[in-house]
Formats: C-alpha cells, sequence, structure tokens
C-alpha cells in the first residue's frame, strides 16, 4: 500500500511538471497581455511588461461591442449546452437501452453524420437557415445547433456502462422509462454529462464560422466573430496586447465551468460505488 | 390491461407480460431518439445529402451548379496539392493524437486519484484547451521564434515555423499542448464511473497498480477508449484551425480540411471542395467501423 | 435521378430567396427604404462612415443605411455564401484584386448609374477621377462598376536614426535600386542593425502583392492567357531580386527573425527592429499612433526600382460597388455618390486617398507627411494582374517565395514548379 502511495506521488509530481510546463505558456499570454500596444515582444524582448497596462482591459471593452457579444455568446453558449445535455442524453439513453427496429440504423446514421467536414455542410445549411427566417436570430445560432452526433456517441458508451440489473430493480418498483432515465441513468452518469456539458459549452463558445455566417447584424454577433474583427483591424492602436487581453478574458467563463464541473469527474466513483 | 399487469408477478405468465412491457418501452425508448433525430435529420442530413450531389457539379456558390460526372473525383486523383494535404494529415492525426491519447490515459490514471493538488494539476492541463486557438497561436508564434521559448528549453537552433523540415513537427507540438486535455477529461470521466468494487476485489487478490491498470482499468474503461479514439481520429484528420492560424498551410502544412476549406470559401470551387468531404466521409467511416470492431466488448 | 432533384431543389431555393429580396425591397419616394452596407473592418474608417452615414440619414429621413462590418479575414468567405442565395448587401466594398478576379468574371456586380451619380454619362463620371484611378473595377470593355473609397500606393520608409548609426546621410545615400537597398543594409547591419529591410512574411495576400510589386517594374506577367507565366525571363528577375535581399550575402535580413503576425504587420519597422520596409499610407498612419518616437525618425522616399529610369509602383484600391441583385441599386449609388463627395473626411480621417482629379493638391492632402513622394508613388502606379481563382495562385506565389527563400531551392526550379501550379490552376 505505502509502495503505491509513493509511486502515485511521485506520478503526480511528474503531471504536475508537465502541468507547470504547459502553463508556463499561458503566463507568458497574460503577462504580453498588459503589455503597451508598441512594447517589443516576443524573442529577446522581456516577458515582463516595461510598464503594467491595466487599461488593456478596459480597452477590450471600447474596441468593438464586446459586452454584446460576450452576452449573445452566454445566451448561445447556454442555451446550446442545456439543449444538448437534454438530447443527447435522451438519445443515448434511446440507443443504449432499448430495442426497436431501425435503432442500430439510426444510430449509425448520427455517426456517420460526424464524418464530413462541417465548413461544406455550412453553405447548404446557411441557405436551410435562411429559407426559415432565422439569420440575424438567436434561433439561427442555436437551434441547428441543439444536438450533437459527438454528444450522442459519448452518451451512449457511458449509459452502455450502466448496468441493466439497476434498470431491473428500478422497473420492478414501478419506474417508468422517463423515472428511470432520471433517477437511475442521469445520476450514474453524471460525470459523463459533466464533461459533455464543458465540451458542448467550450465548442461553441469558440465556434466561429457559423456564427459569422448566419449572423450579419453586429446585435447577434458572438465573441469569436468580434475577436476576429478585433484582430483583423490592421490599425495597431488594438494591438497584440489588448487582443491577448480580449482571448484570455474569453477564455474565462469556460474555466469557471470547468471548475464547477470537475469534482464530478471523480466525485463519480463514491456515487456509483454508493448506487450498487 | 389491468390484468396484464397483475399477471406480470405471476411467475408462469412472466414471459408474456415482459414482452408486452418491453414493446411499450420500446415506443418510448424511440421517442427518446425523437428530438436529436429530427434536429438531425433537417441540420445535418439534408445538408450532407445536397453536399453529396454537390461532388458531381461545378459550383461556384454564385451561379446555377452545372452537372460534370466524375470530373471532380478525377481532377483530386492526380492533384498533387490534395494528395499532399492527404500525407500532411495523417502526419498531424498520429503525431498529435497518438501522442495525446497515450499521455491523457498515463495523466488520467494518476489524476483519478484522490491526491492533495491532483485538482489543480487537472486545471493546469485543461487550461490550454479552454484557450482559443487564435490566442494559442498568437502566443506560440512567439515560443516557436527562432529565438524563443522551445529552441531555449531544447537547447536547439530550429526554424520551427518558416522550414518545410521544422513545421509540420511545430503544430504536433503546440497541438499536443492544447488537445491533450480534451482526452484527460474523457478518461476521467470514464474512470469516475467504474464500479468500485472491482477494484477492491483485485486489490484483495493481491494485484498491484500496474497489474491493476492493465486488468482491471483498461478492459472497463473500453466504452470511453472508443470515443476516445474515434474523437482522435476525427479531431486529428479534421483539423484545420491550428493550420489556419499558425502557418495557413504554409510549409508543407496544409492539411485535407484546411484545403476543402479554401478550396470552398477562396477559390470558390464547392463542387470539388464537396468531392473531397465525399472521400472523406468514405474513408472516416472505414475507419471507424474498423476501430468500433476492434474495441467492442468480447461477451 | 439525384441531379433533376438538386437542381429542383436549388430552384426552390432561389426562388424563395428572390421572394424575400422581393417583398424587403420597396418602391422609391416618400417610401422607407433600408439599404444594406458591408465594409472590412479597419477602425478610423468605420468612423469616417458612420459618420457620413447619420449626415446621410438626416438628410434623407426615408433610407436606412444599415451598416455592418466583417472581419477581414473571413470577408470572402461571408459574402461568397451570403451572395450564394441573393442574401448579400445591396453595396459591396471590395478590393480591386477581388472585383476584377471574382466579383466581375462572375457577374455579381451592376455597373455604375451615371444618373444617380448625377452625371450625364460614365465617361463624365471617370473624368472627375484621376487616370486609371477606376482601372480596379472595370471590366475588359472599359464599363465600370465602383467608385473607390480608398486608393494606396507603395514607398519605402527608412528610420533616420539607423541611417545615422551607420554613418549615412538620408538625403544623399543613393536609394534608387533594389541593389542600393542591398549596400545600405550592409553598412545599417555593420552598425547593429541588421534586420536592414526585410519584406513581410504573413498571408499568402501579402507574399502576393510584394512579388507582384517587384513584377511591375521586371514586367512579367503572372499568367498569359491560361498558361503560367512565373517562369519568365522578367518574372524570373523579380523573384531573384527578393531572393538576394533575403539570402546570400547580398541579404539585408534574415527572414527568419522577421515578424510574422498579420494583426501588426509593420511591427519590426514600427518598434525599431527593422530600418527600411515598404509601406503603405494607412502604415504609416498606424506607425504614428503606436510608436510615436519611432514615427519621429521615420521618413518616406519612392520606391526602390528594378529600372529607375521607367519607375513603377505598386498601387491597390477599395471600391463601393453594388450588388447586381440589389432591388434599389439607383438609391444604392445615390448614397456612394453622397460618400464620394467628401474625399476630405476620409482624408483627415483615415489617411485613405479618394483619388479624385487634383487631390494632391488639397489643404487636406497638404496636411499628410511626404505627400510629393505619394502623389509621385499614385502618378506611377499600377494595378495587380488578377487570375481566376486569383487565391489558389496567391498561394502558388507563397510557396514559391518560401521554397526560395526558407527551403533553399533554386529560384530557376521554384519558378517553374510554381508557373506549372499556375497553369493547372487556371485550366483545372
Amino acid at each position: 500500500m505505502k509502495r503505491e502511495r509513493i509511486a502515485s506521488s511521485i506520478g503526480l509530481v511528474a503531471a504536475a511538471a508537465g502541468g507547470l510546463a504547459i502553463f508556463s505558456v499561458l503566463v507568458y499570454a497574460v503577462l504580453t497581455a498588459f503589455k503597451a500596444p508598441g512594447e517589443k515582444m516576443g524573442a529577446g524582448a522581456s516577458w515582463w511588461p516595461a510598464e503594467w497596462r491595466w487599461d488593456n482591459i478596459a480597452r477590450v471593452f471600447e474596441a468593438g461591442n464586446f459586452d454584446t457579444y460576450f452576452l449573445n455568446s452566454t445566451i448561445v453558449g447556454v442555451s446550446v449546452t442545456v439543449l444538448n445535455v437534454i438530447t443527447c442524453t435522451a438519445a443515448g439513453y434511446s440507443f443504449s437501452k432499448f430495442h426497436y427496429p431501425g435503432r442500430n440504423a439510426g444510430f449509425i446514421l448520427v455517426i456517420a453524420t460526424l464524418m464530413i467536414p462541417l465548413e461544406v455542410l455550412y453553405v447548404p445549411l446557411y441557405k436551410l437557415v435562411f429559407d426559415l427566417g432565422w439569420t440575424d436570430s438567436f434561433a439561427g445560432l442555436i437551434i441547428p445547433a441543439a444536438t450533437s452526433a459527438f454528444g450522442i456517441f459519448l452518451m451512449k458508451q457511458a449509459i452502455d456502462s450502466v448496468p441493466d440489473e439497476l434498470l431491473e430493480a428500478a422497473r420492478l418498483d414501478g419506474a417508468g422509462p422517463f423515472r428511470i432515465l432520471v433517477s437511475v441513468i442521469v445520476p450514474s452518469v453524471s460525470g459523463t454529462i459533466s464533461a459533455l456539458a464543458l465540451f458542448i459549452f467550450m465548442t461553441n463558445w469558440d465556434s466561429h464560422l457559423w456564427p459569422l455566417l448566419v449572423a450579419s447584424d453586429d446585435d447577434y454577433r458572438t465573441l469569436p466573430v468580434g475577436l476576429a474583427a478585433m484582430q483583423s483591424n490592421q490599425l495597431g492602436d488594438t494591438g497584440i496586447p489588448v487582443i491577448l487581453m480580449a482571448a484570455l478574458l474569453a477564455v474565462l467563463p469556460t474555466i469557471a465551468l470547468f471548475l464547477l464541473l470537475q469534482k464530478k469527474f471523480v466525485e463519480g466513483i463514491a456515487m456509483n460505488a454508493g448506487i450498487k | 390491461m389491468s390484468s396484464t399487469r397483475t399477471m406480470t408477478v405471476l411467475p408462469g405468465r412472466r414471459a408474456r407480460g415482459a414482452r408486452s412491457l418491453s414493446r411499450r418501452s420500446s415506443l418510448a425508448g424511440f421517442l427518446f431518439a425523437v428530438p436529436a433525430l429530427a434536429l438531425f435529420a433537417l441540420f445535418a442530413i439534408y445538408p450532407a445529402i445536397q453536399v453529396f450531389a454537390l461532388a458531381f457539379f461545378d459550383y461556384s456558390l454564385t451561379s446555377a451548379p452545372e452537372f460534370v460526372g466524375l470530373k471532380n473525383f478525377a481532377y483530386l486523383s492526380s492533384d498533387p496539392r490534395f494528395l499532399e494535404a492527404t500525407g500532411q494529415t495523417l502526419f498531424y492525426a498520429i503525431g498529435t493524437y497518438g501522442t495525446a491519447l497515450l499521455l491523457a490515459l498515463m495523466l488520467a490514471q494518476v489524476l483519478s486519484q484522490k491526491l492533495f493538488g491532483a485538482g489543480f494539476v487537472r486545471l493546469l492541463w485543461f487550461l490550454p484547451l479552454a484557450t482559443s486557438w487564435v490566442a494559442a497561436s498568437i502566443v506560440w508564434r512567439v515560443v516557436l521564434h527562432p529565438d524563443g521559448m522551445l529552441n531555449e528549453l531544447l537547447g536547439l537552433d530550429v526554424q520551427w515555423l518558416t522550414s518545410s523540415a521544422y513545421a509540420r513537427w511545430a503544430l504536433v507540438i503546440m497541438s499536443i499542448w492544447k488537445e491533450t486535455g480534451f482526452f484527460l477529461i474523457l478518461f476521467l470521466a470514464g474512470m469516475a464511473s467504474l464500479p468500485q468494487d472491482v477494484y477492491e476485489a483485485a486489490r484483495l487478490d493481491g494485484a498491484g497498480a500496474i497489474r491493476r491498470f492493465w486488468s482491471v482499468t483498461l478492459p472497463l474503461l473500453r466504452p470511453i477508449t472508443l470515443v476516445c479514439v474515434i474523437m482522435a481520429v476525427l479531431r486529428g484528420v479534421q483539423a484545420f484551425s491550428p493550420q489556419k492560424v499558425l502557418t495557413n498551410g504554409a510549409f508543407g502544412t496544409e492539411v485535407i480540411n484546411l484545403f476543402v476549406y479554401k478550396t470552398a470559401f477562396e477559390s470558390a470551387r464547392m463542387g470539388r471542395a464537396s468531392a473531397v468531404a465525399v472521400i472523406m466521409f468514405i474513408a472516416l467511416l472505414a475507419i471507424a467501423l474498423v476501430q468500433i470492431r476492434a474495441l467492442r466488448r468480447k461477451d | 435521378m439525384r441531379k433533376t432533384k438538386v437542381l429542383a431543389v436549388a430552384a426552390g431555393i432561389a426562388t424563395a430567396a428572390s421572394l424575400v429580396a422581393c417583398s424587403a425591397s420597396a418602391p422609391s419616394g416618400d417610401e422607407k427604404i433600408t439599404i444594406s452596407f458591408w465594409t472590412h473592418t479597419h477602425p478610423p474608417m468605420i468612423e469616417v462612415f458612420e459618420a457620413l452615414i447619420d449626415e446621410y440619414e438626416e438628410a434623407n429621413p426615408n433610407i436606412t443605411i444599415d451598416y455592418q462590418t466583417i472581419p477581414n479575414g473571413d470577408f470572402n468567405t461571408k459574402m461568397l455564401t451570403s451572395l450564394s442565395n441573393g442574401s448579400g448587401p445591396d453595396i459591396i466594398n471590395m478590393d480591386d484584386a477581388a472585383i476584377r478576379g471574382e466579383y466581375l468574371p462572375k457577374g455579381l456586380l451592376a455597373p455604375i448609374d451615371p444618373e444617380a451619380l448625377g452625371a450625364a454619362d460614365a465617361a463624365e463620371v471617370a473624368a472627375r477621377y484621376v487616370d486609371g484611378a477606376l482601372a480596379g473595377a472595370s471590366d475588359e470593355d472599359g464599363t465600370i462598376y465602383g467608385l473607390p473609397s480608398e486608393f494606396n500606393g507603395s514607398a519605402l520608409a527608412i528610420n533616420t536614426a539607423h541611417f545615422a548609426d551607420a554613418g549615412l546621410d538620408p538625403a544623399t545615400t543613393p536609394l534608387e535600386t533594389w541593389d542600393d537597398v542591398s549596400a545600405a543594409a550592409q553598412k545599417l547591419a555593420a552598425a547593429g542593425h541588421p534586420q536592414a529591410f526585410s519584406f513581410l512574411y504573413l498571408h499568402s495576400l501579402w507574399y502576393a502583392q510584394q512579388y507582384q510589386t517587384l513584377l511591375h517594374q521586371t514586367g512579367g506577367v503572372i499568367a498569359d492567357g491560361d498558361e503560367g507565366a512565373l517562369d519568365s525571363p522578367e518574372a524570373i528577375a523579380a523573384l531573384q531580386t527578393w531572393a538576394d535581399l533575403a539570402t546570400g550575402p547580398t541579404a539585408a535580413a534574415d527572414p527568419n527573425a522577421t515578424s510574422r503576425e498579420a494583426t501588426t504587420p509593420f511591427q519590426d519597422l514600427a518598434t525599431g527592429t527593422q530600418s527600411m520596409a515598404i509601406v503603405y499610407p494607412w502604415a504609416m498612419q498606424q506607425i504614428s499612433e503606436t510608436n510615436p518616437e519611432t514615427y519621429a525618425n521615420l521618413q518616406v522616399v519612392p520606391l526602390p526600382q528594378a529600372n529607375p529610369s521607367e519607375p513603377t509602383s505598386r498601387v491597390y484600391a477599395y471600391y463601393l460597388a453594388v450588388n447586381k441583385a440589389s432591388k434599389q441599386q439607383a438609391e444604392a449609388w445615390r448614397f456612394i455618390q453622397f460618400l464620394a463627395d467628401h474625399p476630405t473626411e476620409f482624408l483627415e480621417g483615415t489617411d485613405f486617398v479618394q483619388p479624385v482629379v487634383g487631390w494632391e493638391t488639397t489643404p487636406a492632402a497638404q496636411e499628410i507627411p511626404f505627400i510629393d513622394v505619394w502623389g509621385e508613388a499614385y502618378s506611377v502606379g499600377r494595378f495587380d494582374q488578377v487570375t481566376p481563382h486569383y487565391a489558389e495562385v496567391q498561394d502558388v506565389i507563397q510557396k514559391m517565395v518560401n521554397d526560395v527563400v526558407f527551403d533553399g531551392k533554386s529560384v530557376k526550379d521554384a519558378a517553374a514548379e510554381a508557373s506549372a501550379s499556375v497553369t493547372r490552376i487556371l485550366q483545372g
């Protein structure tokens, strides 16, 4: 036991060392984000800002409608995440625990859609969404993204691991399929649901091409499009530090969500053991 | 109906009752998939069918599509740019995602334990994943500069971003940095739902940590490993953001999806881009089916 | 079977799109009219446009201008996708290469409407502008499709402090030819300024525009009909000039050490790392704001030449043009004319030149530092040659230059390979 404890500690030290190496790149990014626009950066230049420009944070909000973009991204990101958790968990449950004709075909069709590069799908999709009258609207940003093949696949695989005996026991207690989903399946795979929520939020938060195509009106722009506009401003007035600052500020909600959910990834162990 | 319900508790008639219950629940079970399937039909399959059809057309986006049969496929089969992009895609996918998968599996083994500081280390590995590719590229251009952090650290004098020999490695390094966290989270989530009592049993049988990993953890992790492996192939083969932001395909780093993007939107050759999508679809589906077969539970 | 079905679907979508477009349009008069107008992003330019739009809407209460800015890197993607089903804007603001390379051949733009522009005919409109200034938005028959919103010439900026360090007098040091640049670079390097002159190695369009600058001077072309011409003696001479400045004993800088951050293309010049660079007017304005200390030492001189007896400079322009699918073309042109009537606002607000006859003698132009050099640059300016699928050709030029500058390939081999690629693009 003791030897194992030592071995895991060594493993943790190695993981921490790797983590810090990875982190150093981000430290550099954060320090650069506080530099003055004209200050020398990159090789040979000091990591430390010559003068700390705290007003770079304020300048992010002055350049473009950063607050509108932030709000839009939040609305879209939260809606898409909630919808995905619902649709993917339900579909994963359906594909994993029920037998009906066409089930496997349906599942394979869903997986197959993952294999097509998104960029080419966007052109016909744009025309469809336009015909639905959803350009420049939250519907156009949210509904086409309301489910995901990856999410369904992930949830099906996770629900596969939930023992059938658990379901059978609940059924004998008089629980219907919906109650089983809510009171047996969801608690058993809450770790995976957390991971799914995190990935969907993150992917959507970073999504650039679709929001660009579907929203022309600045009122419906999301952060990545706004950041691209900032980055493409050839006026050095914004400069790399402010762009980096904007990009780093944009990461904060994702990090917050990670901190909120990460316990779930490891705590599932105890819960699962408790149910058994 | 009420008679069926009471009968299910009778041992002798149980089979019939169970069948009717499963028939009813299979309809309910199908209904659970309906929202997702409806969304897929409209927003994925319908556009996908159009892409498949466009592969046989000349289509500049702004004029009517013109049927050209197999011309797009014939062009691609002898296009050096497309063939080079295919090779580069394989290099990138294997280099980045092979490494990231192994690294994530090892890290997950360590970080799934309740050790002091594990939460903080998990956060460190997750942070790059949360960072956007655009922000990552700005920082990495500095890290990869000839006088930058990486050369300094490794004691090298390598032109990471401006030579065809090394630019592909630069992309692999940056992408491992960013993508390992993705698989780490999946593995952690998978390990979290493993039944703890099996471990206890193995421990009581005197199995060491490494034995337990090979004979308990890995087999039980198979469903999530399948997700990871398939996602690794997909993310690897369909990557284009890192290439777009770091090199925009210069110095032999153009991957297939960047080629698709440029062909569709910069050169407005939507038909040809659709043809690449069809080829990619067939290849990826074949790979996925092989993976599913290889990792299927032996039961 | 499938073919007809797809066509039916496509036709259905087209019909639906045109119905929507119809219902959105309104007859002229006192009816409310909304004109959509898209440009790329450039904050000072956006400010000028917004101020002028306010003024126009005040004078024309029945008209609303729906003004949107699109990130530069995504401009083409966004524009092509929206034009694919007729949902694009009424007024498009595009650069000359895109107009001549993509938009005119595909018939996406409407010719100018002289009446709405307050002229009897197209010749009267053309006469308002400097000779050749509308060539960037004209087809082979001379039909004009847009009015310029900005017009950029190129020149050489030099850091006089660096020159002083090397004991060079900026007034007398010859910089007439590229060989002169190389000679000055050796002295600057000896004085501690190794990055004396470097081309910019950013996106493929930057490679292409710098290469075309040299190509104009050597008299080469990119393609002749649908045959690549990058291996002609003139084109090889242009590539050789680039190679000589970037590699070997005559190198003016180490290209590996050049900044590659497209967001701030002139970073090395602005931070005082680089001594000389090819610049545009907006670049100088940018440096004056971010790095005023460096800017104080910068001087603008005419672009070095391959053949000083026949000086040639590269110009490029952005034009205001009207979407052919627009249902309110006359109203759109009237608004464009209103914008064109305010060259001073553009010059003062963004340093954008609107090349109307006599622009360089206006008081606003005289305020621009080194206006004589810029005026000269415009007078010997030429637009880039463009080809169909020009984006792919730009990628080929980028690869050709990279092969020579960074991967040690010979000029001849790289040019031959690139020329074959261009032929393949144009015939494929």
